[in-house]
């Protein structure tokens, strides 16, 4: 009985003792996003437009329906859509393309590893407005020049909408691919040399070793990797606001530059809010898919 | 992974490809670095110059000139540090509790903390911006540190999970034992362990903090000027000076490039230590 009760005790303790360290965290977190997530909810019920303060009022679902026929709205969407999918898929196929190549290297993979970094580190404003100048500037940029000496000749890479969104694109690979590749490199670098041995007994080529052993088990990783990417391209903002502003136009106002600019620039913050908050949406059904997906491939 | 016999296209595409992936991550870095020390005469000139005589004025005119980044400098400091400390304290001891202790709901909190993460930042800062603007916290390092918050705390909750679920159970078991108490147990047995897991969180998010740029623009102001938003500033208003921009770039990015080169092997490992372990655990 006594050690029932000094058990019991000892629980109640430890769950005392667990809330001091988990609640304040928990309240922390409660304060800085789920109460303004309310108040962002709120706002997008409203009309609030602070350059015509005048008209401010509830305004429903207004809004949300306003979206409907709003074309640079749909435009947002759709690039939204095309940069998210581009850029995950290139940089894990870019990140585990080079990660397969560093392990044949005999030497410099610590060398490739810092490189690496480099862009990882960076501040994406900083990265934004180096591409703009000194690498995609028409004639003195580095991709200019080397498209010039090539014969392809010079080209506007960030005023010409089709190019601008591809620019962007190739920014955030260039400054995230190496995430993927330090992360499928470490992955495979835990894969049991054994198995390789036995397949190539049996006379598996390369592409087979590949495609049935190490893509295989390799796909948690990928997993992890593409959500995690999905992630920041759905929240990129700084290095596409310092390299194009999202034009020329809105030729690269993914929905996230579309919500900061309706609420910053054009003080629009009741429709922005109602921008975000399909963003918000977006981001939420992605992350739950995923993380089922992940889950059920376990 | 075990190499085939080289083939002879092999022998050449595989250094030739790595070259190239090594070139195209470091080359653009390096080419800013070596533009800061150009004159914009230099800059401009077609072909580029690789041969110049460097020059130290840009350097010059972004620390001492009429637009100092300085103070900017100064104000990141401020920003990065704040928001690091204040993440770290409330991290820790709640990842413990999330890693090792019982208490009621707490797979539901683990669970939202995971959620937090989701919120997309421009969602956050148009709440933040209507309420700082009401109570005069616009241009304060408060406003702009709380809002930080958010970007890292539940990342680094969920870091520092992962540290605390690697301290073999029989060390806390044995610091019980020995009546340390819930809180000696945890403070003398439990964090020296985790050392390793809390200098990967300060660097992950004072690299996040330092880098930060949306939150900064918008609740920034003449006074909460971080680098980031002072080099976009910049670019604003001297379009045509690149080599004072790289400069200026170069300083502001200093701190963060040293940490990358000398923190190579926790930056990767807090890169991969959710992936590869949440892969490894199938």
């Amino acid at each position: 009985m006594a050690t029932g009760a000094a058990a019991r005790s000892f629980e109640a303790q430890e769950r005392r003792f667990a809330l001091t360290l988990v609640a304040p965290a928990l309240v922390l977190l409660l304060v800085t996003t789920t109460a303004p997530l309310v108040y962002l909810l709120w706002t997008s019920l409203h009309r609030l437009d602070l350059g015509m303060p005048w008209l401010s009022g509830f305004a429903g679902l207004g809004n949300y329906a306003k979206m409907g026929s709003d074309p640079r709205f749909w435009n947002s969407l759709g690039l939204t859509a095309i940069y998210t999918i581009s850029t995950v898929v290139a940089q894990v196929v870019l990140g585990l393309g080079v990660a397969l190549l560093v392990l044949q290297i005999p030497k410099g993979q610590g060398l490739l590893r810092v490189a690496a970094i480099l862009p990882i580190v960076l501040a994406p404003v900083v990265v934004g407005l180096f591409w703009r100048t000194l690498v995609l500037s028409p004639d003195v940029g580095l991709v200019d020049l080397v498209t010039r000496t090539l014969g392809l000749g010079s080209h506007n890479w960030l005023g010409d909408p089709q190019l601008a969104l591809i620019s962007v694109i190739a920014i955030h690979t260039w400054q995230w691919t190496p995430f993927a590749f330090l992360v499928l490199l470490a992955s495979l670098a835990t894969l049991p040399p054994d198995i390789y041995e036995a397949a190539r007994l049996d006379r598996a080529g390369a592409w087979q070793r590949f495609r049935h052993i190490t893509l295989p088990l390799l796909r948690p990783a990928i997993v992890v990797v593409v959500i995690l990417r999905m992630m920041t391209a759905l929240s990129a903002f700084a290095a596409i606001f310092a390299a194009t502003g999202g034009g020329p136009g809105s030729a690269t106002e993914i929905l996230n530059l579309y919500a900061y600019r309706t609420s910053f620039s054009e003080l629009n913050l009741g429709y922005g809010a109602s921008l975000a908050v399909v963003l918000m949406a977006i981001t939420l059904a992605i992350s739950y898919v995923m993380f089922r997906l992940r889950r059920s491939r376990r | 992974m075990i190499v085939a016999k080289p083939h002879p296209i092999r022998a050449i595409a595989v250094p030739v490809l790595t070259g190239a992936a090594l070139a195209i991550w470091a080359f653009p870095v390096l080419w800013a670095l070596l533009t800061s020390f150009k004159t914009e005469r230099d800059v401009l000139a077609y072909p580029p110059s690789l041969i110049f005589t460097p020059t130290l004025a840009n350097y010059h005119d972004v620390l001492f000139g009429a637009t100092s980044i300085v103070p900017n400098l100064w104000s990141s400091v401020i920003v990065a540090v704040g928001a690091t400390f204040f993440t770290v304290v409330f991290a820790v001891p709640a990842a413990y509790a999330l890693a090792r202790l019982r208490y009621p709901a707490k797979r539901a909190s683990g669970f939202y903390v995971l959620a937090t993460q989701m919120l997309p930042p421009v969602g956050l800062i148009i709440p933040y911006y209507l309420v700082l603007q009401r109570v005069g916290g616009l241009d304060t390092y408060f406003g702009l540190i709380l809002i930080d918050l958010t970007l890292t705390l539940p990342f680094a909750i969920w870091l520092m999970v992962s540290y605390f679920e690697d301290v073999p159970l029989e060390m806390e078991e044995a610091a019980l034992l020995d009546r340390a108490g819930r809180f000696g147990a945890l403070w003398h047995v439990i964090l020296p362990q985790v050392r390793g897991g809390i200098a990967v969180t300060t660097i992950f998010v004072f690299l996040n903090t330092w880098n930060e740029f949306l939150f900064a623009v918008v609740i920034g102001g003449n006074r909460v000027r971080p680098v980031t938003v002072a080099m976009f500033n910049f670019m604003s208003v001297e379009q045509t000076q690149w080599a004072r921009l790289a400069a200026g770039a170069t300083l502001a990015m200093l701190p963060v490039i040293l940490i990358g080169l000398f923190a190579q092997r926790h930056i990767v490992k807090g890169l991969t230590v959710g992936a590869v372990k949440g892969g490894g655990r199938r």
